[in-house]
């Protein structure tokens, strides 16, 4: 979806185990629910 | 509302509903973690931490760290999507220095209440927030350096549209630094329509 929109370079990463513990987890882990971090540019 | 799983204004509703709740009551009980418990989960440094305010932290809900990949630029102009309680404006405000410009977007006014009152506690001028929406952010075209965001455009039905917004307020060779979840499986349809899986 990032670069249907136009954003280039994407990357992604790091990923942490964001609800790990929580009240949620057990949704979380039913479809591997996990927090990541992206980058994407616009061209210049 | 057309090819979306759910209806805008009703997750809106829910998504406000919330959060609001994470603003005026941040000791609470959630099905996420909040607070400092979860910026030190989420890697943020201590010494990023540490220094600020309770006040600042305890409303924190992020899912990620958008500065993870890397520190904002000093002097950068910056849109955080969903500024929430302001945490990591704060954060963004504190990279990029008094000569860069942050803009926190929220559409809770509890959480823009407790941003501002967290900002000018701290003194820190060169940050503001602003009501709004993700798919209609109130900044102008090319302005911004960075827009970073912290598990928002997963709660916004419309994913496509507020990609779209983003790009019309980033500057050409701007980017877009964020934190938001994905699954590793597969999620039937009829789940992807439960608008209480969306919020829980």
């Amino acid at each position: 979806m990032l670069e249907q929109t136009g954003f280039v370079d994407v990357e992604i990463g790091p990923e942490w185990d964001t609800f790990g513990g929580a009240e949620g987890e057990a949704n979380a882990r039913t479809f591997d629910v996990r927090g990541y971090a992206f980058v994407a540019r616009l061209p210049g | 509302m057309g090819d979306l799983l759910v209806d805008p204004g009703v997750l809106r509703d829910e998504v406000r509903a919330k959060y609001r709740e994470v603003a005026t009551q941040p000791q609470g009980a959630f099905h996420f973690h909040t607070g400092r418990s979860l910026a030190e989960r989420l890697d943020y440094p201590a010494e990023t931490v540490d220094p600020l305010p309770e006040a600042v932290v305890e409303s924190f809900a992020g899912v990620g760290n958008p500065f993870a990949p890397g520190p904002l630029g000093r002097g950068e102009t910056v849109v955080d999507v969903g500024s929430g309680g302001g945490f990591d404006s704060v954060v963004a405000a504190n990279q990029v220095g008094p000569e860069g410009r942050v803009v926190g977007v929220d559409m809770t006014e509890e959480m823009l209440d407790r941003a501002r009152a967290t900002v000018a506690s701290l003194g820190l001028g060169h940050v503001e927030f602003r009501a709004g929406l993700a798919e209609d952010l109130p900044v102008p075209d090319d302005w911004a350096d960075v827009v970073i965001s912290n598990g928002v455009i997963n709660l916004c039905a419309d994913k496509a549209a507020v990609l779209q917004e983003i790009r019309r307020v980033l500057r050409p060779g701007g980017r877009l630094q964020f934190a938001d979840i994905a699954n590793g499986r597969p999620v039937p349809e009829e789940a992807r329509r439960d608008i209480d899986l969306w919020t829980g």
